[in-house]
């Protein structure tokens, strides 16, 4: 919140006969002109100009109205009460606050004034709280030299509240005022936040407060109070799942308020076969020291390890993750070198890389390179620094990517290359349509279960097929995806097929032929066969591993075994 | 500079409004016919931020996390909840106009979830309509309302007083709001100033818009906010000036000031049209445009939509009636109908077809809705005199890679060569760059010969000759085209997003996956790619072999005869945001050596000049010999090259030096006697240079034998405490410059030890304004290179050292061979002087 953004507060009574009044303002003289010696010189805008905006057609009361002149936004709560007690059986008012007009987060305020407004209105249904105040008032025509004076001096509830929250919101952005015994306005400025992100399940969060040392529990959310200890930056959203014994998505949608409130950021899985690379925001580190000492406070191991040349991030000690885990994050470093440094005064000195050090080293990073390579080359250099931190400190100040692998089937390429493979395919090569990656249609659907039905005709018919060994036979099949394709073209349809349909097709299928082959065989077809779906180059290698529960090695050994002979699956590094 | 937003108008209806002496306010015209309630708008308000590749789960928080939110309002607003316009029509035209728009409401950014479904709304339609039409209710029929609106009572609030004439008309009704540009009429009856006033502009408007206003001084505020489109303003608003002929034959040129000074002529006798009895009936008009942007996002999106739509459409409009009382002839027509429509119970789908095909007006707010509403440009023919267009524009490249917690703009191009480096004195670089098409050329001319009906010859000339591998500069070089004339057309074609200025594509460049590619748009190109380049290995393929470890883009390419389709593949790739160039940046790193060699000099120098002093002093009464004196000591100063400076200065820069060998965290060793100076000047010297802490060289090729020394506790570290101390030393240590000074005069006291310990090596941030001991490193560092060229060379390169210059830009800018220039870098770099890195 900008500091004393709130330039002024006032209420303004709708007369039936003597129309808009401003009857209280603070300061004096902001929005009309006023003869109080403490008065603004000059109204900030011009009161009837905008009339019509304060007081609107009923159409427009009990809405949240702003409006902008001369540079000031106005934030108005048009209320509109109607009673047969009142003259015209109508009270109108409204409590409205002016801002500057370029105040970015002005639904803060708007929000105030929302809830202003209703309580207005309660008041005033409950007990007349305003329009007690303005008896006589509107008698005397020199009401504003004199009521007007009158009222604002001589103890106007309004106008004390006006002064309250104006003071208040600004000094403080938020008050408590008592009104009687039963109501008490409580009000608070809150700030916008952005919408908080997707959050996959191998997205590392990171807790950059430390939510353990709260006193009062953080939420009654069970999911959220389970997680929480196993939030370390290290493990993914899925592993911390499975520490905790939560559900995937209610944990998912725990770290998604935790991010909504800036209280985690998100990393990616560290593995040492990663690769990482600067951004152009590397040039920011290299020029601000202040940074790189930052930098090298966070990543220095914290205790001297004799004759160990790198300390892996992964491997971290027992003492490490606790401190991990009581939330030791960027912002919370001091404090976890204050917890360290009074056991190992010496040594940690040692420990502390050069800042020159760092560039070098954050500078060779570069695509194509894996961290593993990068620690091999740099190994001398590495020394005392923890090379997960190391990794992550430029993630999160942004001048350090990850760069994702995603594997990527190129179906046109397999399609040539089943011509080699089984005589069948061959046959049905020929006529397969060369666009077949097409855009959709909506025929797809139907053919696809026409092309399943061939292509389980087309499994009996190719397991005599000399190759003995049945699991690389099965993967022979799996990795086809221009079976549907081929049926549905010899099925006459003219149509071209979405892609993504073909990789379920062909899931569907892997998984039949997997049961068809053998049960020994069972888990590792239905894994490869669901690996299909992840290759149409939106599912990084991460999100991969996540869900499948298997290694990375492992994942790209199938992967590759997918386009056996064909080399139809590329790996994409992004 | 921040992350560019996604574009999203966030347009969801523009009423057109005018307030006449005969009918007083009136709704003109809003467009889409049904728009769903203001109340529906408001509960929709999910910024875009992270595209439609949320899974289930996340789509489930989103909606879930309003329970969170403290701010989310019990109450329900039945009254603003029941105020449904044609509700079941806004499913439909949601539907229809804004497929884009998810229904994701995000934790009360209003404050209120306000949640009010269709099903609601049609419930509650009945009641709200029951003083409408009769026999329908709601939906198609529902005359009444707009937006939710009793269109009586919106017409009030849309008319603003003559105080707003020319200034953004902001209102907002909770979530949703209007935003317009209100244009009145002039006292005398005119609506636009007769010709021979001209000059008088300014006091013009002055007159115009006095009215009650105390503050109206602010009305010619020159701020780009409160000059709205008015006459004088037009110049600002347009941002190319073209050359003359140009304009017409790109049939969607902005408002052009050719175009209405040809058509002034005709203008001036607008009275007789407008004024026929000197008393115009129409008084003011007000085109509204009905956003609900996100509140993080409300300004941002409120001024875009003004500054570049609403502002520059009322200028238009406001032309056009000035000519021949465009609006109001439109308006009457419009009115007409829509009364005997309503009268016959007709539609308003129906009635808004009709209206559209006879009213230019209304197909002019149709046209800008579609176009706008969709991020597209909108293109207007008013008349066959005068066509216009609008957009709100888009960044089209950004530096910064978005991280998973920032809005993502995936397929925007990543690149820092259209960032520009302020205090750059180059000519501006956009002649060095090339110009990508994206669209082919022959489309592009097609269109541009659809959009006019004049001559697009010489357009379509200068879009053929356009080829992404050339720079600006050298193809208005080979046709001999005026380079003002091809930059016009350039900065044109970006403008209205035909194009992208990008360092020219080559084969000796690298060029990477872009890490903000749009994965999700693979499959569709894989086939657009496959279509375009049928006999060349597939998309995938090409990511792949860009994959690994960064290569120059000709290794790629198999034989010399693939070259042209492989760079045509390039640019196919930059254009769709697939792949961006690797750049080159480095800065100059100062070893120990250097430092303590120029400090040898200048102590030299301090010594020798001392001498000259003392001497100078002797022989201060032989004039001739004192004149000898002088020469030699403009000749020793101009052997080191440097202009002479004070003494003084020389020696601050000195203490300046130390500084940084001592950094303030060496306590213990403020006391020694050997450096008693240490701290002078020292926030200087840090703002400046990189006080590493020990004497590694950052280079691992170069000077392999230092590697070792990092390891080892230096000795000057092994005391360093904790950096508490640091504050502490700064204040006792500010005065003793003058001491010092004293002490380095005098020959006799010891001269500091010079030995490399005393050094740490350091980059210099920008060579362009290196403090003079940093001029004196680099130019040592000159003097050292065995090959003339660099030697030569050098203050050059310097130049693109800094961090921010990309090594890649050199040749154009200096127009060298880019095989020289990488020569002298890779000369430079092998020798350990420079600390590069490379990014986009």
């Amino acid at each position: 919140m900008p500091p004393r953004a709130i330039k002024a507060i006032f209420f303004t009574r709708f007369h039936h006969e003597k129309g808009s009044r401003v009857l209280h303002q603070v300061p004096e003289g902001s929005i009309t002109p006023s003869t109080s010696p403490a008065a603004l010189s000059q109204p900030l805008f011009a009161f009837d100009s905008i009339t019509t905006y304060l007081i609107p057609t009923q159409q427009f009361c009990d809405r949240l109205l702003t409006f902008c002149v001369n540079h000031y936004r106005i934030i108005g709560y048009p209320v509109c009460i109607r009673e047969g007690k009142y003259s015209r059986n109508e009270f109108i008012f409204n409590f409205a606050i002016v801002v500057e007009e370029g105040v970015a987060d002005w639904v803060a305020y708007g929000e105030v004034v929302r809830k202003l407004g209703r309580l207005l209105r309660g008041l005033e249904e409950q007990a007349g709280f305003l329009s007690r105040e303005e008896v006589g008032v509107w008698e005397d025509e020199g009401w504003q030299r004199e009521g007007g004076r009158l009222l604002s001096g001589g103890g106007s509830k309004v106008y004390a509240l006006c002064e309250m929250i104006l003071e208040d919101l600004n000094n403080y952005a938020e008050c408590m005022i008592p009104i009687d015994e039963s109501n008490t306005i409580n009000l608070k400025l809150f700030p916008t936040h952005s919408p908080p992100p997707p959050i996959h399940a191998h997205h590392v969060p990171l807790l950059t407060i430390s939510l353990h040392s709260l006193t009062s529990p953080l939420s009654s959310d069970l999911t959220l109070t389970r997680i929480i200890p196993f939030i370390n930056g290290i493990h993914s959203v899925s592993h911390i799942a499975q520490l905790a014994d939560t559900d995937l998505s209610l944990t998912r949608k725990a770290i998604q308020h935790l991010v909504y409130y800036n209280c985690v950021v998100l990393l990616d899985i560290f593995s040492f076969g990663a690769v990482y690379a600067p951004t152009a925001e590397i040039g920011g580190y290299i020029t601000d020291q202040a940074v790189q000492e930052e930098c090298a406070r966070y990543v220095r191991v914290p205790r001297m390890r004799f004759g160990s040349g790198v300390r892996m991030g992964s491997e971290s000690t027992p003492s490490q993750s606790r401190d991990r885990g009581r939330g030791s994050s960027l912002s919370s470093e001091p404090s976890d070198t204050a917890i360290n440094e009074p056991a190992y005064p010496s040594s940690n000195a040692d420990a502390t890389p050069t800042l020159e050090t760092l560039i070098t080293l954050y500078t060779s990073l570069r695509q194509g390179v894996t961290l593993r390579t990068f620690v091999l080359e740099n190994l001398s250099l590495l020394h005392g620094i923890d090379i997960r931190r190391f990794v992550t400190f430029g993630v999160i100040k942004g001048f350090l990517y990850r760069v994702h692998k995603y594997p990527v089937s190129t179906s046109t390429g397999s399609r040539e290359a089943h011509g080699v493979n089984g005589k069948a395919a061959a046959g049905l090569l020929v006529a397969a349509p060369l666009g077949s990656t097409g855009t959709g249609t909506s025929q797809a659907s139907t053919v696809t279960l026409q092309g399943q039905n061939q292509a389980e005709n087309r499994t009996e018919s190719a397991n005599p097929n000399p190759n003995p060994n049945p699991r690389s036979q099965q993967r022979l099949n799996n990795h086809r995806p221009s079976i549907a394709s081929t049926n549905l073209h010899l099925a006459g349809i003219a149509g071209l097929e979405k892609q993504a349909d073909m990789a379920h097709a062909e899931a569907n299928t892997a998984a039949r032929l997997g049961s068809i082959i053998s049960s020994r065989d069972d888990r590792e077809a239905d894994l490869s066969a669901g690996l299909v779906k992840f290759l149409d180059g939106m599912h990084c290698f991460d999100e991969i591993c996540t869900e499948t529960g298997v290694g990375e090695g492992e994942v790209e050994r199938r992967i590759k075994g997918v386009g056996v002979g064909a080399g139809d699956v590329v790996v994409v590094f992004r | 500079m921040a992350l560019p937003l996604p574009p999203a108008s966030n347009l969801h209806s523009i009423l057109l409004v005018t307030k006449s002496r005969s009918l007083g306010p009136r709704l003109v015209f809003h467009y889409p016919p049904l728009s769903p309630s203001a109340a529906a708008l408001a509960a929709n308000k999910a910024p875009a931020w992270f595209g439609n590749d949320t899974s289930t789960g996340s789509i489930a928080s989103h909606s879930d996390s309003s329970d969170w939110d403290s701010s989310t309002e019990t109450e329900d607003d039945i009254e603003a909840g029941s105020r449904t316009s044609g509700g079941r029509g806004s499913g439909r035209t949601t539907a229809s106009h804004r497929e884009k728009d998810r229904h994701r409401p995000s934790p009360g950014v209003w404050g209120r979830q306000e949640s009010v479904d269709e099903e609601d709304a049609d419930g509650e339609d009945g009641e709200g309509k029951a003083a409408g039409a009769g026999k329908e209710k709601g939906g198609d029929y529902d005359w009444h309302t707009v937006l939710g609106f009793q269109v009586d009572a919106l017409e009030k609030m849309l008319c603003p007083s003559k105080a707003f004439n020319k200034r953004r008309f902001e209102l907002g009704v909770e979530g949703i709001v209007f935003v317009g540009a209100p244009r009145f009429v002039r006292d005398d009856g005119y609506w636009k100033k007769p010709r021979r006033r001209k000059e008088k502009v300014a006091k013009e408007n002055l007159e115009g818009s006095v009215i009650k206003l105390k503050v109206t001084d602010s009305d010619e505020d020159p701020s780009p906010q409160t000059v709205s489109g008015s006459a004088s303003g037009r110049a600002s608003a347009e941002p190319f000036e073209y050359p003359v002929g140009f304009e017409p034959g790109y049939g969607h040129g902005l408002m052009s000031g050719a175009a209405s000074e040809a058509q002034s002529e005709a203008g001036s006798d607008t009275r007789s049209n407008s004024t026929t009895d000197n008393a115009p009936d129409m008084t003011m008009f007000n085109i509204v445009f009905v956003l609900n942007p996100p509140a993080l996002e409300y300004q941002l999106r409120v001024k875009e939509m003004y500054d570049n739509v609403a502002r520059k459409f009322a200028k238009a409009l406001k032309y056009e009636q000035a000519r021949h009382n465009y609006i109001w002839k439109e308006s009457k027509r419009v009115i007409d109908i829509k009364q005997r429509a309503k009268e016959n119970g007709e539609p308003l789908s129906v009635t808004w077809h009709q209206l559209i095909n006879t009213s230019l007006l209304a197909k002019s707010v149709a046209i800008m809705f579609d176009a706008i509403s969709n991020d597209k440009i909108a293109h207007l023919h008013f008349d066959k005199h005068f066509s216009t267009s609008f957009q709100i524009p888009q960044a089209d490249s950004t530096p910064y890679l978005p991280n998973a917690l920032e809005p993502q703009m995936p397929g925007l191009w990543l690149t820092t060569s259209n960032v520009v480096i302020e205090e750059d004195d180059y000519a501006p670089m956009t002649q060095h760059a090339a110009l990508l098409l994206l669209e082919d050329a022959e489309t592009l001319v097609k269109e541009l010969e659809g959009d006019s009906k004049g001559t697009t010859t010489g357009l379509a000339f200068y879009v053929r000759t356009i080829t992404p591998t050339k720079s600006l500069q050298k193809i208005s070089i080979k046709h001999n085209i005026l380079a003002h004339d091809m930059m016009n057309i350039a900065g044109h074609l970006v403008y209205w997003r035909r194009a992208r200025f990008i360092p020219p594509l080559h084969p000796r460049d690298t060029y990477i996956v872009s890490p903000n590619a749009d994965m999700s748009a693979l499959q569709a190109a894989i086939s657009a790619y496959a279509a375009r380049f049928p006999t060349l290995p597939s998309l995938p393929k090409i990511l792949s072999m860009l994959s690994g470890t960064p290569r120059p883009w000709r290794t790629m390419i198999p034989t010399n005869e693939h070259r042209e389709a492989y760079m045509e593949i390039l640019a196919w790739l930059m254009r769709g945001g697939w792949v961006t160039q690797l750049r080159t940046f480095a800065w100059v790193r100062v070893t120990v050596e250097i430092k303590a060699q120029v400090a040898a000099d200048m102590e030299r120098e301090a010594r020798e000049k001392k001498i000259e002093e003392e001497r100078r002093r002797e022989m201060e009464d032989n004039e001739s010999l004192s004149e000898r004196l002088f020469e030699g000591d403009k000749r020793t100063s101009w052997m080191i090259n440097r202009p002479s400076t004070p003494m003084r200065r020389r020696q601050d820069e000195d203490h300046t030096e130390s500084n940084i060998m001592l950094s303030p965290r060496q306590g213990p060793y403020r006391g020694s006697p050997a450096r008693p100076s240490s701290d002078a000047g020292s926030t200087s010297s840090n703002r400046t240079t990189i006080a590493a802490s020990s004497n590694h060289p950052p280079s691992p090729s170069a000077q392999q034998a230092k590697q070792t020394q990092p390891h080892r506790p230096s000795p000057l570290h092994l005391k360093t405490t904790s950096p508490s101390q640091a504050p502490t030393m700064a204040a006792p240590f500010s005065p003793p410059t003058n001491p010092l000074n004293t002490n380095l005069l005098s020959p006799s006291l010891p001269s500091p030890p010079l030995s490399l310990q005393n050094f740490t090596p350091s980059l210099v941030l920008s060579p362009q304004k290196a403090k003079e001991k940093e001029a004196r490193w680099l130019e040592k560092i000159g003097q050292s290179f065995a090959e003339e060229d660099l030697r030569e060379l050098w203050p050059m390169l310097l130049r693109h050292l800094d961090g921010r210059h990309a090594i890649e830009d050199i040749a154009p800018r200096e127009g060298l061979k880019r095989k020289r220039v990488w020569n002298l870098f890779h000369g430079v770099r092998d020798g350990g002087w420079l600390v590069s890195v490379r990014h986009w």
